[in-house]
């Protein structure tokens, strides 16, 4: 038995990732770089989406849990003799990987006999809550820590996320574009594709238009998934376009013929900083099952479950 | 006939083949590669014919050759690397190109002869229109502007030469323009005879290498590839 820990990265709030067993430790947010609130805990994904808006000149920024958040959070699940496998949001993108890796040294000599599994997600949002949900499916079935762990580094493999957003205002705050890059493509309509690759950001294309990027992203989707939809496992998150989101993933279901088990999950703060209200994302990978069964030939024993 | 003069009708064909084949072309960094390449044929081209009839009345052309060039290549490493910091550079490179172009051409516009401004005025829209729709998104704005800049500037050289009288009528040029429509005509019934593909291509999950893991005892406490354990 192993316990799962994230950060808020995943976009799951804490009551739906405590239904699920999971705990997540959240970012900090900062909007006067003064006081520091924690996501999903002093500060709801409503009220800072709110916040964002009413005020265009805000910028808030987001900062790393500490490696103490980490060991508040390891400690009692050690002490239960639980071992841990942590997911956190790609190294290239933030520094958790690191605090969460740091958490888990500090505790080595104090547990010895337990071991603590830091997978990089090299991916975030709904991309990182999908290698997630295959680790809590495996729990449940009653895999060993390590077994988990070897399958989630494979799913990770698989892990695909793509991002279009509504406007470019909050990659130019962010510095992810430049500002001549921002009014030239206000002006012309023009709303990017972006996705993860080796844990950074980049951007795909751009297309003018938000129909036409929705389309793009539907028509492209189907055509990279349809081949080996059974094996698949997506998930769509938004902000503030829940409509938009659901209706896409409605779109994926009915075009490949599969249904998704993950719901439409609004993308928290964290992500959100960087994206803006409007921004749409799509992650899809293959379920460790059907992996497991492709990877036998890798070396990894072809077993459904491991006690 | 000058030696220079074959030189130009050589690199005029050279030219045509790029100017053809970057038209079929869908990818943007390679499109621009060989409209580079095309383009800087396309500079000896001018040049060959100025050293057969007279540098200078090639002299404005060579300049336009060069300044497409230097474009196409700027373009050709933007979409190539494309990192924010080469879109930035790219779209700051683009407006100093369009102020340039718009300087120069109004600045011709109102030295050439009142009959003939709406010819120079409409090539310059329809080159401006071009470089724009070379840098914009998609398959489709380059071939709609390119088709516009090559038409005007086919209806303008009859023209502009009867008025002038002197060497601005090159067959060759024409050719090249005439390349530039029907590559665009072949490319729409190439692709258009084709079943619709996505605009865009997404990754398929299972295009990725899976790790090699190797089975370890379920006690061993060694990390597993990728994953730190502790």
């Amino acid at each position: 038995m192993f316990h799962i820990v994230s950060d808020s990265g995943c976009d799951w709030s804490q009551d739906q990732a405590k239904a699920l067993g999971v705990d997540v430790v959240p970012f900090y947010l900062t909007f006067d770089e003064q006081t520091f609130l924690k996501e999903g805990i002093c500060i709801s994904n409503a009220d800072y989406f709110a916040r964002l808006q009413e005020d265009k000149t805000v910028f808030p920024k987001t900062s790393q849990p500490s490696p103490q958040d980490f060991i508040e959070v390891y400690q009692p699940q050690l002490e239960a003799g639980k071992d841990i496998i942590v997911v956190t949001i790609s190294s290239k993108t933030s520094g958790t990987f690191n605090s969460a890796n740091l958490a888990a040294e500090m505790l080595a000599s104090d547990y010895p006999e337990r071991s603590i599994f830091v997978i990089d997600s090299m991916t975030g949002s709904v991309g990182e809550a999908l290698i997630i949900k295959e680790l809590i499916k495996m729990r449940d079935k009653g895999y060993d820590a390590q077994r988990a762990s070897q399958l989630a580094e494979a799913v990770k493999e698989t892990t695909k996320t793509y991002f279009t957003l509504d406007t470019l205002d909050y990659l130019k705050r962010g510095g992810r574009v430049g500002s001549t890059t921002a009014l030239v493509g206000g002006v012309l309509g023009l709303r990017p594709v972006l996705h993860m690759v080796d844990g950074s950001i980049e951007q795909l294309e751009s297309v003018r238009g938000r129909k036409k990027v929705l389309k793009m992203l539907e028509e492209g989707i189907e055509a990279a998934l349809k081949e080996e939809a059974q094996d698949v496992e997506l998930s769509v998150g938004h902000i503030l376009c829940a409509e938009e989101a659901a209706q896409l993933k409605a779109n994926f279901e009915k075009a490949l013929a599969v249904e998704f088990d993950h719901d439409i999950t609004p993308v928290g703060a964290a992500i959100g900083t960087h994206t803006g209200p409007g921004a749409l994302a799509v992650a899809y990978c293959i379920r460790h099952e059907a992996l497991e069964a492709r990877m036998s030939g890798n070396g990894l024993p072809a077993v459904s479950a491991a006690a | 006939m000058s030696n220079w003069f074959i030189l130009a009708q050589f690199f005029g064909v050279i030219t045509i083949v790029f100017e053809f084949a970057s038209y079929q072309i869908k990818d943007k960094p390679k499109y621009f590669l060989a409209q580079g390449i095309g383009s800087f044929f396309w500079i000896g081209m001018f040049f060959c014919m100025g050293m057969a009839t007279g540098l200078s009345t090639q002299m404005s052309l060579v300049i336009a050759a060069t300044y497409s060039t230097v474009r196409n290549i700027v373009f050709w490493q933007t979409f190539k690397r494309n990192t924010a910091k080469s879109k930035e550079f790219g779209i700051n490179f683009l407006l100093l190109m369009i102020v340039f172009a718009l300087v120069a051409g109004v600045y011709t516009v109102t030295q050439v002869p009142e009959q003939v401004r709406w010819i120079h005025a409409l090539g310059l829209v329809a080159a401006l229109s071009f470089v724009i729709g070379q840098y914009m998104p998609g398959v489709h704005a380059v071939r709609i502007t390119v088709v516009i800049y090559a038409l005007a500037v086919i209806l303008t050289q009859s023209p502009l030469n009867i008025l002038y009288g002197d060497f601005r009528w090159n067959v060759m040029g024409v050719l090249i323009e005439v390349a530039k429509i029907s590559s665009v005509a072949v490319f729409y019934w190439r692709f258009g005879k084709q079943p619709p593909e996505p605009a865009l291509a997404f990754a398929k999950p299972s295009a990725s290498k899976l790790p090699a893991v190797p089975a370890m005892p379920v006690a061993a406490k060694a990390a597993t590839e990728g994953a730190q354990a502790y």
